[in-house]
């Protein structure tokens, strides 16, 4: 039965099947970028959330400012200053810490079968160094992290082992650290372009070799980690306030929590997943382009129709509705199959690219917010984009259209 | 206007293009159609006959004068209030038939009445008795082109009665069929008429207008005469 506008909306879009699928894939193109963009980006936010909530009571201490962002960041080589003793003693008046680890910082001349190298050198207790290190998106390539009593064993940098050198470190292998030997104890996995910690281009020791080859004692970094996660934030201020009093100046250290890291973190993904998206959303702005051009054609083409329709009593409300339901028909179609597309873009995708960081798979996420979202906009478009159709076609003249021919 | 005056038409004009290009497609014209009359408007072509029934039907609005149907000024009404005088008022069968294409010939039927919101149930009860009343209950899944001319415009005469209108105009309903099917249109048209339907029918066939009770003769824009059919 024509008893209402969506069955004559679908006859006639059964009638101009090769036009509605060609105009039913603009849509679909636009909702498959939005769906997997926002799906790829939810992953990775995910990710970041679920790695760093692992170290969600430790606090990074730093002199000066500390770059944090999924591109790229790291302690300071001492430009900002450095922690002095009375620093460290005051850390002990702060209730409510479980442990506190001084970092140490500085440069060093790596030497491996007669070639020399500079590198970063991190020197940490041994019995923090796979605690804060060896998080699933870093960790180790091979080897084991260091014990409380080990001496000249190092950690090497990805880069370091496969790319300084023309002969590439092995674990197990001896390399000289400003002239002393050093068993290669293991080798960090490519941390890439993720959440640097920077141990790509680094060369950690123990706190005690450290000191030992470079006969430097000056702490750039202090890595503490509190009882209590809820009181993490109320710490780091405290401890930012004492350390700064100590130096008298309000801008010396820097204590940075994850929740923090993770704020900024995300809101680094927020502009990236917004600017993807209004990327995205050109080519739903030509979709629509698409559907207008459809619509238009098709309202040319039964001007005969309409006029047909109005002599046997449309208001202009019935012809507008009749355009506007194929419009939205064409786009709901066009953003179911957009998102199936979607789903199966962001897999492949995420599949393809490896990892956003190393050693952790993207899984995008699209959940049923998405979904609805990808539809509404859809459904949108399809309204937008038939309006202007519609409105041509519920203003002509009866007369005048059903003469058409 | 009394009650049982269907149409009235008072120096009615309608003219095409301006100053020097004015055409006057009709010119004066002053008819009087009774409630229950069946009219035949006869006339050469472009004589204005066609104009006329547009105007009749509200498909077309006059230049100037006086057109009420069933009581309702045509001139002074909106684009959706003259659709609702053709939808309850008026029901229309064309030369061409001019059915929709992709429906079928129930759903062409139904689609009138979905246009004066008559139930979904209501539409097909109903758009089934106006199809077994022209000889059509056994192609009402056909869509127009698997239909012959003749039963297309039976189709179309269902159509133009599925809103129960006051009127029926119907633009040369024969012309486009053979002889056989045009005599049974005819015959329908009657059979509609004698149930109290005021039919009107403009025609260039003698024979059609032989049938209708007043036949109103029109020439250049001017209505020439009129008489018993």
């Amino acid at each position: 039965m024509a008893g209402d506008n969506l069955t004559i909306a679908i006859k006639n879009i059964k009638e101009r099947k090769s036009r509605v699928i060609l105009t039913l894939l603009g849509i679909a193109i636009g909702i498959m970028a939005i769906v997997s963009l926002m799906g790829l980006v939810e992953g990775m936010q995910q990710a970041v959330v679920g790695e760093l909530s692992s170290l969600s009571d430790t606090i990074i201490v730093t002199t000066g400012e500390i770059s944090a962002s999924p591109m790229g960041g790291g302690f300071s080589d001492g430009a900002g200053g450095y922690f002095t003793e009375r620093d460290l003693d005051s850390l002990e008046r702060i209730n409510g810490l479980e442990s506190v680890n001084p970092v140490l910082f500085g440069r060093c001349i790596i030497k491996h079968n007669g070639e020399l190298k500079q590198s970063s050198l991190l020197g940490v207790d041994p019995d923090r160094m796979a605690e804060i290190f060896g998080i699933d998106f870093l960790g180790l390539e091979s080897g084991e992290f260091m014990q409380e009593g080990d001496q000249n064993k190092c950690i090497i940098g990805y880069n370091i082992a496969y790319e300084y050198f023309d002969n590439e470190i092995k674990t197990g292998s001896k390399i000289e650290i400003n002239g002393k030997n050093f068993y290669v104890n293991g080798i960090y996995k490519k941390e890439g372009s993720g959440m640097s910690t920077q141990t790509d281009n680094n060369i950690h020791v123990t706190a005690r070799d450290f000191k030992k080859i470079t006969g430097q004692e000056d702490v750039s970094g202090i890595i503490i980690k509190v009882s209590d996660v809820n009181e993490v934030e109320g710490i780091a201020t405290e401890i930012e306030t004492l350390i700064n009093e100590n130096h008298g100046n309000e801008d010396f250290a820097n204590a940075i929590t994850m929740s923090s890291l993770l704020k900024s973190i995300q809101e680094v993904l927020t502009i990236i997943q917004i600017v993807l998206i209004a990327i995205a959303g050109i080519s739903l702005v030509v979709a629509s382009i698409g559907i207008m051009n459809t619509m238009l054609t098709s309202v040319m083409e039964r001007t005969h129709e309409i006029g047909i329709m109005k002599a046997i009593g449309a208001r202009n409300i019935d012809v507008m509705a009749i355009f506007i339901m194929e419009g939205i028909l064409i786009s709901i179609f066009g953003g179911l199959i957009g998102v199936i597309l979607g789903f199966i873009g962001a897999q492949g995708f995420g599949n393809m690219s490896g990892g956003f960081m190393q050693g952790v798979p993207l899984v995008p996420i699209i959940n049923v917010s998405t979904i609805i979202i990808a539809i509404t906009v859809a459904m949108l478009v399809g309204v937008l984009s038939s309006l202007y159709p519609a409105r041509k076609a519920a203003k002509m003249s009866p007369i005048e259209a059903v003469r058409y021919e | 206007m009394s009650n049982d005056q269907v149409i009235v038409a008072e120096d009615l004009n309608k003219i095409y293009g301006k100053g020097g290009a004015k055409v006057f497609a009709l010119q004066d014209v002053n008819v009087t159609i009774a409630r229950g009359d069946f009219i035949a408007i006869i006339g050469p072509s472009g004589s204005g006959k066609s104009t006329f029934l547009n105007l009749l039907g509200c498909l077309d609005t006059p230049t100037s004068g006086k057109l009420l149907i069933d009581g309702l000024d045509v001139l002074n009404q909106t684009d959706n209030q003259l659709a609702r005088i053709r939808r309850e008022k008026i029901g229309f069968i064309f030369q061409k038939y001019n059915l929709i294409p992709t429906l079928t010939a129930l759903e062409n039927v139904e689609l009138a009445m979905s246009f004066a919101r008559v139930g979904i149930k209501e539409q097909a009860k109903r758009a089934k008795i106006l199809l077994e009343m022209v000889d059509l209950s056994h192609r009402i899944d056909h869509k127009p082109s698997e239909l012959s001319g003749g039963e297309q415009q039976r189709v179309a005469i269902a159509r133009s009665l599925a809103n129960n209108p006051s009127i029926i105009l119907a633009d040369e309903p024969t012309g486009n069929v053979d002889s056989r099917s045009g005599s049974k249109i005819m015959t329908i048209l009657e059979e509609i008429n004698k149930k109290g339907e005021t039919v009107i029918i403009v025609t260039h066939d003698s024979n059609v207008a032989k049938r209708a009770k007043w036949v109103i003769q029109i020439r250049d824009g001017v209505v020439s005469g009129h008489g018993r059919g």
